[in-house]
């Protein structure tokens, strides 16, 4: 059965007036087991291949075989089926047009969809709306998967006018959760990213088609390691108060504050989707009226609620104080996160004004992206942001833009500007 | 006393020292649970080396879920308080039972016991005994713990219900005139120091640097007969309704002794040593005599014995009777209530302390109902 534990880190005092709270919540999962193995609830996998004409040979070759590696990683007694996109969405696996649309992974289903696979062309547009719908209602067709996953593969950009593939993302939101891959640098991380905020999954750049088989692995091997289905943060603010966000920080950064649903008068659930033995680290900001000196209270309780239960709770506190060596300290794990959030937004800024040919914002931005990411010691995104912008100092993020950059340098920072370092526990 | 006889905890299962009111562990109040009796299963000739824990001190007749106290109410806005401690709406944080408690042992004689604002624990304590009708007797004890000293808190707790045991029972009349009782009294109220000073020591470390201390006041009321005895700066007053009230016992501290010298009241208070005490209870102490005075209630009014947490805003008995005025209250638990709050809104500053036991003759009507009643029950 698996168990949580929250930890919380913030520094409680505050100054006379002081009304902000902020704490890192640290939230871990231990022997959280295999997905659709822990209970009455069954797991589902759905295979999303993009099979428009862009692909071309190569790419399309390289995705059927990772998608034939996914298969071997979903263990025997999960439900699946494999889909291919392009102007519309088609059911490759299982060979069904009615009834149940996912079926039972065993040698033999296994072997006849790595079949299906190899038989795919690539042909037509892109239309990823249609995918996402249909993967919905494959997962709606087997009631009893309740743990839903999916994982997309795309390489060119999404044709249909804009808001439709929102509608279709809307549509999937809180049913099931969708990592999503880029192959190539043909595909938006605009358009793609959406969809993996909304669904609870990540989106990544695959540079070449030889990459793909060990992404697809990897991915489908996390996702079985989910033996959560699902999870739900669940923040108790005290009356007159106001949450001014909740983030997801870690592995991430996630912005859940738009995301909340209400539990009662005073708590908001936030969709955290399904955990393996693994720690995320959320960032909530609590807005209060301010007490008199001396007085203490709870500025919030963050609960991980799973299974129909409380798993774990961490207290979020507030204590007013005129000892000024006590209120000007700062939590190390809050400044560390609040800089990466802040980096995760100076990059996305910066390129998107790099991209519009604003270079004086996009200067400014990927410089203070530069000041960020040493500061933080996110050495991942300081390599990467070597590679779109020339460093002159890295401590006052004065920066060049580089005259020739590569696309994909510049894609690769932009999907991995929300992956944030932990700072190290003392 | 084995292991297997001490009283736990119903709240964490910690085990809980001899007569314990609070859990040292969680704070929960204990004082109703009841001595649980011997564990008689088949390791009831274990003693105290015997290798293995047992299970529980409970036996199999009575073990059943353990009952679920109701959850308190919120001080600040009456919500119900989490079981983390916290109210459920409004996120106050609860005191703990041990930070603020009250006691009211009959309609005429009650108490608050409160951290304050600045303490980070309450190392003040209370403990307190009425028969049920005034005109009869009462034990008023109250002692702070010294904060710089270890584990204050928990000893000044000992030192009260030490003391108060000593005192319950009438005092011995001796030789019938008031000149013996008086000597008897003293002896008695001696003896409770002592045992206070024994309380403390039995909660102290061995080997702490800075062993606990506490200082202690103690009120005795025997129809019109008040007694008194303060060992360091915890003060007894008496406060008639009308006309001046007064500070039973001069304080055992630095202050004193320099009011003793001639310095202004005012003025030797606020000198930095001020709060320095000369007496105290615990093992360091050299002297643990308190000096001890006897009056008579002649008139209406209270007997308030209290801690510097209180008198530090109001040392003179004028001040402290302008804040009893201001209350607009006869009751005691009220009254003590609004006294704790005024220190708190003063600043708070220390743990507060404040015992009350109305006294002197009742006038006529205040005791109308009481004769009623006598008339028609």
């Amino acid at each position: 059965m698996a168990e949580f534990t929250a930890a919380v880190y913030q520094n409680e005092f505050l100054p006379d007036g002081g009304t902000d709270v902020n704490a890192i919540v640290s939230v871990t999962c231990a022997g959280a087991g295999t997905a659709g193995q822990g209970g009455s609830a069954a797991a589902g996998e759905i295979i999303i291949i993009d099979t428009s004409g862009s692909m071309g040979v190569e790419s399309m070759e390289a995705a059927k075989q990772a998608a034939t590696a996914a298969l071997a990683e979903i263990v025997d007694g999960t439900y699946f089926s494999v889909v291919s996109g392009n102007g519309a969405a088609f059911l490759v696996y299982p060979p069904v047009s009615s009834g149940p649309g996912m079926v039972v992974m065993s040698p033999a289903s296994r072997a006849q969809a790595s079949a299906a696979v190899a038989q795919l062309r690539a042909a037509g547009g892109t239309v990823i709306s249609t995918w996402l719908d249909l993967a919905g209602t494959l997962f709606a067709s087997v009631p009893q998967v309740q743990q839903r996953h999916a994982i997309l593969l795309t390489d060119g950009e999404n044709n249909e006018r804009p808001g439709v593939l929102q509608q279709a993302i809307d549509r999937a939101t809180g049913y099931y959760q969708c990592d999503c891959r880029g192959i190539g640098v043909d595909w938006k991380v605009s358009e793609i990213r959406p969809i993996a905020q909304a669904l609870l999954g990540t989106v990544d750049l695959i540079p070449g088609p030889g990459q793909l088989r060990a992404e697809f692995e990897a991915i489908m091997r996390t996702a079985m390691s989910r033996g959560v289905a699902d999870a739900e943060l669940r923040v108790w603010a005290p009356q007159g108060s106001q949450v001014v966000f909740v983030k997801q920080v870690s592995p991430t950064v996630e912005d859940l504050t738009s995301r909340r649903s209400i539990v009662n008068d005073l708590t908001g659930g936030y969709p955290t989707g399904a955990w393996s033995d693994e720690s995320r680290d959320y960032h909530v900001a609590i807005r209060l009226p301010a007490k008199a000196i001396g007085q203490e209270q709870l500025a919030a309780r963050v609960q991980v609620f799973a299974g129909g239960e409380v798993k774990a709770q961490g207290l979020v506190k507030a204590k007013w104080s005129d000892d000024s060596a006590l209120t000007t300290r700062i939590d190390q794990q809050v400044a560390h996160y609040t800089g990466q959030a802040e980096l995760a937004q100076v990059i996305q800024e910066g390129l998107a004004a790099k991209a519009v040919g604003d270079e004086e914002t996009a200067t400014t931005k990927l410089g203070r992206a530069v000041q960020l990411a040493v500061e933080t010691g996110n050495d991942e995104a300081t390599a990467k942001l070597r590679k779109v912008v020339d460093v002159q100092d890295a401590d006052t993020g004065t920066v060049q833009l580089k005259k020739a950059v590569e696309r994909a340098d510049e894609m690769a920072l932009d999907t991995a500007s929300t992956k944030t370092t932990r700072v190290r526990r003392s | 006393m084995t292991d297997a006889e001490r009283m736990t905890c119903p709240a964490c299962g910690e085990q809980l020292a001899d007569g314990a009111q609070f859990c040292e562990a969680c704070g929960a109040s204990v004082s109703g649970v009841p001595a649980p009796v011997a564990w008689a299963g088949a390791g009831s000739d274990l003693d105290d080396l015997s290798p293995i824990s047992r299970p529980t001190a409970r036996d199999a007749a009575s073990s059943g879920p353990p009952a679920v106290p109701a959850p308190r109410a919120c001080a600040q806005c009456g919500s119900p308080v989490g079981d983390d401690g916290y109210c459920t709406v409004c996120g106050s944080k609860a005191p703990s039972e041990r930070d603020h408690f009250e006691q009211a042992p009959s309609a005429w004689v009650a108490g608050v016991c409160d951290r304050g604002v600045k303490h980070a624990r309450n190392e003040d304590a209370m403990a307190l005994f009425a028969e049920p009708d005034r005109g009869g007797r009462a034990v008023l004890v109250v002692c702070d713990g010294v904060s710089n000293s270890d584990g204050s808190d928990v000893a000044s707790l000992a030192a009260v219900q030490a003391a108060l045991e000593v005192l319950r029972p009438p005092l011995p009349k001796g030789m019938g005139d008031a000149a013996s009782a008086d000597a008897v009294a003293t002896r008695v109220l001696t003896t409770a120091a002592a045992a206070a000073n024994t309380a403390v020591i039995a909660h102290t470390e061995p080997s702490s640097a800075r062993p606990a201390s506490c200082t202690m006041a103690v009120g005795l009321v025997d129809g019109a007969t008040v007694r008194c005895a303060v060992i360091g700066d915890s003060r007894a007053y008496l406060l008639p309704d009308e006309g001046e009230g007064s500070q039973l016992l001069p304080d055992d501290s630095m202050a004193q002794a320099l009011i003793a010298a001639g310095h202004p009241r005012e003025e030797a208070e606020a000198s930095p040593h001020a709060h320095a005490i000369t007496k105290w209870l615990g093992a360091d102490s050299p002297d643990v005599v308190p000096r001890v005075a006897t009056v008579t209630a002649d008139r209406p009014g209270w007997l308030l014995v209290c801690s510097d947490g209180l008198w530090n805003y109001a040392s003179e008995p004028e001040a402290l009777r302008a804040q009893v005025d201001a209350a607009g209250t006869t009751e005691p638990l009220p009254l003590a209530s609004a006294l704790v709050a005024w220190a708190i809104a003063q600043g708070g500053h220390d743990n507060i302390t404040v015992a009350l036991a109305r006294v002197g003759p009742m006038p006529v009507g205040e005791n109308a109902t009481d004769d009623e009643r006598q008339v028609h029950g």
